[in-house]
């Protein structure tokens, strides 16, 4: 009887999880086996893919290899018909240059970096090709004389 | 400046440069070096200067409010670009520095300067001491006004004060106003020297300014205006029209293709860009050819509303 009881118990309680499970997730394998970036930035890869997928919704999520810059690129969409976009995901202490830029840019879609920290946080950087106009400030107006006369009563 | 919904589908303002330069009947624009530094002190070099869309900075005291920088005056100083930018184009001559002149050559021009210098003294003197006596004249007039005294007692009264006003009155020299020329009448003074001058300019041949100009010269060909951005961490500011009409629209910040950029730095300025609603732009020239159909490219920083 209380054999029986303790495998129902087990089949509730969910087993935890290793504490290598990022080694062994499919996407992380698969991250690995293109063979192209190093391990921690596999591992910031990889941190990205979840964030994206899992957190953020974006819907077929998936790691390319981008062997010119030795480095695992992601491509996913923000909603479903939404044209693909390209996210870089790069550790923190990394430097980038400008031509690595230009060679994702490169690529036509729509470009996103994402620096991946070492307590995993995640700051994303949209870059795009040529000269953007800024969004105006808002709530301009013409203060006409009211400026002026603040400044009187000040003094 | 523009109301927001104009600016917003403004399309970038080309200067026609050409069309103005021929009404300036392309006069040589003289500059001083102090130093690596380009300056200029001719007020009509300025005006010229600026109708080509070089901005530079006053970095002057005024003469009549030197405590304060609110409001500066001559030299304008220019950025390196905006100095060779002038040199290319074949506007600016390099004024020669006539401060390392042995004195001793010219010790005529020495004896006149003082002998100008003792004459203003004499002229400043006596136009001081009609000063005081009209003064004197007033103030007792006044007085004289207001009480009625006898007519003759009062003009005798006036008389010695006016005399010994005359004798004791000095004038002291620390009193005396110097005038300081910003522009010499000299060798520079006329056009047709200048342009025999302008073969000289001095270029810093490493590649960082080589990318700073010619990234400066591709955007002033697209018909912007750029400042320095000291105060926002990049290169250049650059505007759609005269800084003094608008906003800037974009942060310049030239690196060279292949540099490493540590990524907090990226971070840090697409931050400080959104801030205050400016792109941040990354720039950088094509090749390192001599080649005057360089390409530069643009990358820009955007704000990714990715929370």
């Amino acid at each position: 009887m209380s054999e029986l009881t303790k495998k129902t118990d087990e089949d509730v309680i969910e087993k935890p999880l290793p504490p290598n499970w990022i080694l062994q997730h499919p996407t992380y394998q698969h991250l690995m086996n293109l063979d192209v970036g190093d391990s921690a930035q596999v591992h910031a890869a990889f941190l990205v893919y979840l964030d994206l997928s899992e957190v953020r919704q974006w819907k077929e999520v998936s790691g390319v290899g981008c062997s010119e810059l030795r480095l695992v690129l992601l491509e996913g969409r923000e909603k479903e018909g939404e044209p693909t976009q390209t996210v870089l995901p790069l550790p923190v202490h990394r430097g980038l240059s400008h031509r690595s830029v230009r060679s994702v840019l490169a690529r036509g879609s729509p470009m996103l970096l994402c620096v991946v920290a070492s307590d995993s946080s995640l700051v994303y950087q949209r870059m795009c090709d040529g000269l953007l106009t800024p969004d105006p400030p808002v709530g301009i107006q013409d203060q006409g004389r009211r400026q002026h006369r603040k400044r009187r009563q000040q003094h | 400046m523009d109301s927001p919904e104009q600016k917003i589908t403004k399309t970038v303002s080309r200067v026609d440069a050409s069309k103005e330069s021929m009404a300036n009947s392309r006069q040589v624009i003289g500059i001083n070096f102090c130093g690596p530094t380009p300056l200029m002190w001719r007020a009509d070099d300025l005006k010229s200067v600026r109708e080509l869309g070089i901005i530079g900075t006053l970095v002057g005291s005024l003469a009549r409010q030197p405590r304060q920088n609110t409001r500066l005056g001559r030299p304008l100083e220019l950025l390196p670009e905006e100095g060779r930018l002038l040199a290319d184009m074949g506007r600016a001559a390099v004024i020669p520095d006539s401060t390392n002149e042995d004195p001793e050559v010219n010790p005529e021009q020495v004896e006149q300067y003082h002998a100008g210098l003792e004459n203003s003294f004499q002229e400043q003197g006596a136009l001081a001491l009609e000063d005081r006596k009209a003064t004197l004249m007033r103030v007792m007039t006044k007085k004289h006004n207001e009480n009625s005294g006898s007519q003759e007692d009062s003009d005798g009264a006036v008389r010695d004060r006016l005399e010994a006003l005359a004798h004791g009155f000095s004038f002291p020299r620390t009193a005396m106003a110097v005038q300081l020329c910003t522009a010499r009448a000299g060798l520079s003074h006329c056009p047709e020297v200048r342009r025999f001058l302008a073969a000289d300019w001095p270029i810093p041949r490493d590649e960082r300014s080589e990318t700073r100009f010619r990234v400066f010269r591709d955007l002033r060909r697209q018909g912007f205006y750029l400042t320095s951005a000291g105060k926002f961490g990049g290169d250049y500011l650059v505007y759609p029209g005269d800084p003094l009409r608008f906003h800037a629209y974009f942060i310049v910040v030239c690196i060279s293709m292949d540099e490493s950029m540590p990524l907090c730095d990226v971070l840090a300025i697409a931050r400080l860009g959104s801030n205050v609603k400016k792109t941040v732009l990354l720039c950088s020239s094509g090749g390192s050819q001599e080649d005057d159909g360089e390409e530069v490219v643009y990358t820009s920083l955007q704000w990714s509303g990715m929370v």
